[in-house]
């Protein structure tokens, strides 16, 4: 049994009397894409910071590929592999995407080199059209999309999307599949994604954890879970609850 | 025996003092996220008001700290309406605007009033026996004054709707907006009554002390140890931070000597900083 | 390759952009300045100027990575000090004591920048100006040292090769000589982190995701800006020929805060312009010593509210609408690197 590229054993975290989650444990398996989904409030945001060590657990440990990361800066977590994007948009702004990108490179500790697969990607991803624009100037999609080229950019080994097609138009998302195809096939790197775009799941995500509560609901192939009733009423709920706010 | 007595009496109007004057710069901090620079000049101005109120308008000292309070008040809210509240996004900046505010007040004072410190005395002297030591009763009347105030504040943060406005606007503002309540009015209302808490204690305090432009620099110090020790944000930290701070100020002074003194509480209060990054009481999250 | 082919090298490059040339050739052509008149008031002014640029680089050091630095009065203090009683033991050159003056302060801005450091941005600015206070405090305190309230006075002066700087243009020269080296280090620092201190006053998660330890850069600063403050200090010290308290009290920060954001908080030449107009506009107008404050209290307003980037912002966008976007920071590639 090959070790998993990332272990997430008894994981909780609480601030003060709240508690976001509470003992999750569940395995992203190399070169895996596994969905992370769940109605709002079940704490899946807060799952990426303390898998990044963004914030610190209250208890439990994560493993990259057998090393413990738990307790390290979310700056050499980062430096190890395990990189997370951001679901509102995260750029340099006063810097242009060129000088973005680069310093996307230099803090992972990367060569300034990249692959023609990645020159490629910027370029579908509409980035080299606006290569010497302020990130600041650029649309709001593009600045999500360049700010998910730069995790890529990173080269880890695990990559968190933190809901990455938020804030794109149905027509842009198709970037996301492909960043994440760069991600998986080129850099063999393995993904996790949280997500409410479950059109976006069903495509990419082969296996998926439902996430309710704070607890995992569901875990399993995708269309299983999406399917279960469980799951269905958890969604339902919250489109109720969403329902009432309205009126 | 007697020193020691003496050292608490005065370590107590200290922290009554530094209570009222922390409690108004840790509210704006907790709930605009706004460093008020300018907060000690809320201070010198209330003393202003206040002997200007008794010497050119001829009334008597508790109407004129009235006044002080109700103008300084609204000045502070007009400052966070009219300046603050356009960036009160941005932590660095709004520093920086109140810092502007406050160089304007205090060279607005000078040019009013002069340089030199006016003649402002409180209307009652005299001492009172406390045990074995002597309580002036100015001293005591202004703490007496403070602790009603202070436990006010308390009761309207802890205990009224406006408080649960207040400190929800602290924690989200977006969960806040949902529930009806305007940051713009609830901000304009909080400066206000930082501004207000600020000026009385100047219009309390000045009068015994003294009385200058530059009387407010001292005290935004102080308030700066007391937040940062017992944590920015926190009300009740600001309370127990100006506590431990009136107690050493007043037993340093007495058995160590001034400047001294107050070189070991700074001494501390870092000190404090390295194990604590937020101050006793202090939430680790919020800050530019 | 195709025209808007993006690169395959991100290279990263050392910054050293126009405004910081410009900054650079305004200082070195300063030096020219008492050759040109020999206006004692002028030479004055100038060395006030070069005094204030001092400081203003300190606080730009760390404004740039986001952090208001009270601390800059303080630090002067040390330097200034420290030379002066070097001084008074013997040393007097002018390379020893710039140097003691500027390493005295490094000295202690490491430990306590461990310490101040890890505070959140906001606690950071308060204990900054905590540190001041401190100073001021310990001087006080330490009379047989430092004189206490009375200052030091009377200390051997400076000599340059065994020449006693004592005449109005050498006293210039001094202080010259502490801004020309505090320009110099700070050019250093920008140039080689420049990118690094951007990303963290403009989105430091964003930095700390991708890997970049945020608080090495933090606590690598910190006394670099202390170092520059320094040699401020030196040069104010020499230029009153007395190391006193008051000359660096805790208010005083704000001086050169001011001098910074108003000129532009964004390069070195704003630190340069806002010093020489703020310092210019003191003294011309003698009589408002204290309207001055006044003065910098309505500036720093109007400045945050509509003018960001300070005058070289308000500068750079108009030069910005004439040039276009035509800046091509990156070397064109030179096809696939296999």
């Amino acid at each position: 049994m090959s070790q998993a590229a990332l272990s997430v054993e008894a994981l909780s975290k609480s601030f003060g009397g709240l508690h976001v989650f509470k003992d999750l444990t569940f395995d992203l398996a190399p070169g895996e894409i596994l969905g992370v989904i769940g109605p709002n409030g079940a704490g899946k945001t807060t799952l990426v910071n303390v898998l990044s060590n963004q914030l610190t657990a209250t208890s439990g440990t994560v493993r990259l590929y057998g090393e413990v990361v738990s307790g390290r800066s979310f700056p050499a977590t980062a430096r190890l592999g395990l990189v997370r994007s951001f679901q509102h948009t995260s750029v340099f702004p006063t810097a242009t995407v060129a000088e973005n990108l680069v310093r996307a490179r230099y803090f992972a500790g990367r060569p300034p080199q990249i692959h023609t697969e990645a020159t490629e990607l910027l370029e579908v991803c509409g980035l080299g059209a606006v290569f010497h624009r302020k990130a600041v100037d650029l649309p709001y999609g593009l600045q999500k999309t360049l700010g998910l080229v730069m995790s890529c950019l990173a080269e880890p080994k695990v990559l968190m999307m933190d809901e990455p097609a938020a804030g794109l138009e149905r027509v842009e998302r198709i970037v996301v599949d492909k960043l994440v195809h760069y991600a998986s096939h080129v850099l063999e790197c393995s993904i996790m994604i949280v997500e409410h775009d479950m059109d976006l799941i069903r495509r990419l995500c082969p296996r998926s954890i439902v996430l309710e509560g704070g607890k995992i609901l569901a875990q399993g192939a995708t269309p299983n879970v999406l399917s279960e009733p469980s799951v269905i009423s958890a969604y339902l709920g919250e489109a109720l609850e969403a329902n009432d706010a309205v009126h | 025996m007697d020193t020691f007595l003496l050292a608490l009496v005065i370590g107590a109007m200290f922290s009554a003092q530094y209570a009222l004057i922390a409690l108004g710069f840790t509210l704006v901090f907790g709930i605009l996220g706004v460093v008020n620079f300018a907060h000690g000049s809320m201070y010198m101005l209330g003393g202003y008001v206040a002997y200007w109120s008794v010497s050119t308008l001829g009334l008597p000292y508790p109407i004129a700290v009235a006044i002080a309070v109700l103008f300084t008040g609204l000045l502070g809210a007009l400052i966070e309406i009219l300046l603050v509240h356009r960036i009160v996004e941005d932590h660095l900046s709004t520093l920086i605007l109140t810092l502007g505010v406050s160089l304007v007040i205090v060279t607005g004072v000078s040019l009013i009033f002069g340089h030199e410190a006016p003649q402002f005395t409180f209307p009652i002297a005299g001492s009172i026996p406390l045990g074995p030591a002597y309580m002036p009763l100015d001293r005591l009347i202004v703490m007496i004054v403070s602790g009603v105030a202070i436990l006010a504040v308390y009761l309207l943060i802890f205990r009224s709707a406006f408080g649960r406005a207040v400190r929800a606007l602290s924690i989200d503002q977006s969960i806040a907006r949902t529930y009806g309540m305007n940051p713009r009015v609830l901000f304009a209302v909080t400066m206000a009554l930082s501004s207000g808490l600020a000026a009385l204690a100047g219009a309390l305090v000045t009068p015994i002390l003294s009385l200058s432009p530059h009387a407010g620099e001292s005290v935004l110090l102080t308030a700066f140890v007391v937040v940062i020790l017992g944590g920015l944000g926190s009300i009740i930290g600001a309370t127990w931070a100006a506590v431990i701070t009136g107690m050493i100020q007043s037993f340093a002074g007495i058995y160590v000597g001034g400047s001294l003194g107050t070189l070991l509480l700074f001494v501390l209060v870092i000190a404090v900083l390295t194990v604590r990054p937020s101050g006793l009481f202090g939430a680790p999250a919020r800050g530019a | 390759m195709k025209k808007d082919m993006p690169y395959s090298v991100l290279q990263r490059e050392r910054q050293f952009s126009g405004s910081d040339r410009v900054t650079l050739v305004a200082l070195l052509l300063a030096a020219a300045l008492p050759l040109l008149t020999s206006n004692i008031l002028v030479q004055s002014v100038a060395s006030q100027a070069l005094i204030g640029f001092c400081g203003a680089l300190a606080v730009h050091l760390m404004l740039r990575l986001g952090l208001l630095n009270f601390s800059v009065p303080g630090f002067m203090a040390v330097g200034g000090y420290a030379a002066a009683i070097a001084a008074e033991y013997g040393v007097q050159d002018l390379f020893a004591l710039l140097g003691i003056a500027f390493s005295a302060p490094v000295v202690l801005a490491i430990p306590i920048g461990w310490i101040v450091l890890r505070l959140k941005g906001v606690y950071f600015v308060l204990v900054t100006y905590l540190l001041t206070e401190i100073v001021q405090l310990v001087i006080v305190e330490t009379p047989s040292l430092t004189g206490g309230t009375n200052g030091l006075i009377g200390f051997p002066p400076t000599t340059f090769f065994g020449t006693e700087l004592i005449s109005g243009p050498a006293v210039y020269y001094t202080c010259y000589a502490a801004a020309i080296v505090a320009l110099f280090v700070a050019l250093w620092s920008t140039r080689s982190y420049g990118d690094i201190y951007d990303s963290q006053a403009h989105n430091e998660t964003l930095a700390q995701s991708l890997g970049l330890d945020t608080a090495r850069y933090k606590a690598q600063a910190f006394p670099v800006s202390a170092g520059v403050a320094g040699l401020g200090g030196f040069a104010l010290v020499q230029l009153l020929i007395t190391a006193h308290p008051l000359s660096f009290t805790a208010a005083s920060s704000v001086n050169y805060i001011a001098y910074v954001l108003i000129g532009g908080a964004a390069s070195l030449l704003g630190a340069l312009l806002g010093t020489v107009v703020l310092v210019t506009a003191i003294t011309q107008f003698s009589w408002s010593g204290e309207y001055s404050l006044g003065l910098f209290g309505l500036l720093l307003i109007f400045s945050v509210l509509f003018m960001r980037d300070g005058v070289v912002g308000v500068f750079t966008k108009i030069a910005h609408t004439i040039r276009g976007r035509n800046q091509l920071a990156y070397p064109a590639t030179q096809g696939d690197p296999t």
